[in-house]
């Protein structure tokens, strides 16, 4: 076994990565958790705090953090940002009334400095539900393309059936450990 | 495309979260010969268990002060009692569920829940007249192929009180007998007023060999874990487990 060989797999034992998932209350932050871990979704409650996974998928050690999207719990997000090198935005693709406050809550988040390292990735969330706006239309609706401070993707996807979810979770992966974990 | 599945999938090759978890059942099904049980439980000891000083618990309690994570990191026999009183857990800290899920077939191998949880099915926790144990102590009986898992979800439920935690973080050890099977060291940070968490690890047993199976099928209730709580690397909980797998013998 060469030496490059043994760093590798010394790395690949390192390889954590901590995800942190926000959005509006009901976007369905919990039920993407649960359906990406083979888990019942049929009855799911708000989140009055925070749910954790950790597992490992594709050799990183995950951790993933869904904390609840209230809005009294809203200011408490900035005590989960440190050393998040992922964060999910879970948008609700059918309620159009809040995708303004929607918009405002993403764009306060991303001028964080303790998240300003970290990958986007947008779930447009509840497909399944005949008047969601498509990803086009979010990804408009919430100016995703004035970002330019961090890497981000939009994806659509739906909690319930669990449509889109692995690849969005793969493309967060990838894109982390391009950034992370090649450098070196 | 099914998440769930696909999912399924994926987290059958899940690995133990932080260092090698045990969770409640501190095992595997692969069993390879050569290499002695105690020599490969040594192996899997994180390297800095191995480099810390080993303390007793009459050590711990002699030092007369509040306990610390490196305190009970250098443990090496599950305590005889609680290193903490119940009242030290000014936070208010409760354990309202256990859960064990098996990934590969989707099933609910145990769950239980503290009363007020009206969302599932509880069975009522032991209440202990005027024993200090009560609440703190949970006995769990499986059959022998609960050791024959390969990966599980542990799910663990907890409510704070009306102040905010700042740094709140766990450290279980298992042992068998006067062995420590492993070591599990979770950070949860900052705990929201009022919060009602949950955290599930999901790992894959450890590989353990068919002799120390049955050793441990053969001596129910010597397999036993501590749960230590740290609020600001005070100790403010000490949860302890049994475990018996001789069940439908």
């Amino acid at each position: 076994m060469g030496l490059l060989t043994i760093l590798k797999k010394m790395k690949h034992k390192e390889r954590e990565m901590r995800l942190l998932m926000l959005g509006l209350d009901n976007a369905g932050k919990t039920t993407i958790l649960k359906k990406f871990n083979g888990e019942d979704v049929s009855t799911i409650s708000p989140t009055l705090g925070f749910n954790i996974k950790t597992l490992e998928h594709k050799g990183f050690k995950l951790n993933i953090w869904d904390v609840g999207g209230q809005k009294s719990l809203r200011s408490y997000w900035r005590n989960y940002f440190e050393s998040t090198d992922g964060l999910v935005w879970v948008v609700d693709s059918a309620d159009r009334l809040r995708l303004e406050d929607c918009r405002q809550e993403l764009s306060s988040l991303l001028l964080e400095e303790r998240l300003s390292s970290a990958t986007l990735l947008v779930f447009a969330n509840k497909q399944d539900l005949p008047g969601s706006l498509s990803k086009e239309a979010i990804r408009e609706a919430l100016a995703l393309d004035q970002i330019k401070s961090h890497h981000w993707s939009i994806i659509s996807c739906s909690a319930l059936t669990g449509e889109n979810l692995l690849s969005g979770v793969d493309w967060l992966l990838d894109d982390i450990a391009a950034r992370v974990f090649t450098a070196d | 495309m099914n998440g769930s599945n696909s999912r399924n999938k994926t987290a059958a090759t899940v690995k133990g979260p932080d260092t090698d978890i045990g969770g409640p059942a501190a095992n595997s099904r692969e069993r390879k010969s050569g290499g002695g049980v105690m020599k490969r439980l040594k192996s899997r000891r994180n390297q800095s268990d191995q480099q810390r000083p080993v303390v007793t618990e009459d050590e711990l309690r002699a030092l007369a002060r509040d306990i610390t994570p490196d305190d009970v990191l250098g443990l090496r026999v599950v305590t005889r009692d609680y290193l903490c009183k119940p009242e030290d857990n000014v936070f208010n800290i409760d354990f309202t569920r256990f859960k064990i899920r098996d990934l590969e077939t989707g099933t609910v191998l145990f769950e239980i829940a503290k009363p007020n949880n009206c969302d599932s099915e509880y069975e009522e926790e032991q209440n202990g007249d005027g024993d200090t144990s009560a609440g703190r102590f949970v006995r769990y009986q499986f059959t022998p192929a609960f050791l024959r898992l390969r990966t599980v979800g542990a799910t663990v439920e907890f409510t704070v009180g009306d102040r905010p935690v700042d740094s709140f973080r766990m450290i279980e050890r298992h042992y068998f007998q006067d062995q420590v099977l492993k070591n599990f060291d979770f950070d949860f940070g900052f705990c929201i007023p009022n919060s009602r968490n949950t955290c599930e690890h999901i790992y894959e047993f450890p590989q353990l060999p068919e002799d120390l199976i049955r050793l441990m099928v053969d001596n129910p209730y010597e397999t036993r874990s501590d749960s230590f709580y740290f609020v600001d690397n005070k100790l403010i909980m000490h949860n302890k487990a049994d475990y018996a797998y001789d069940g439908g013998q």
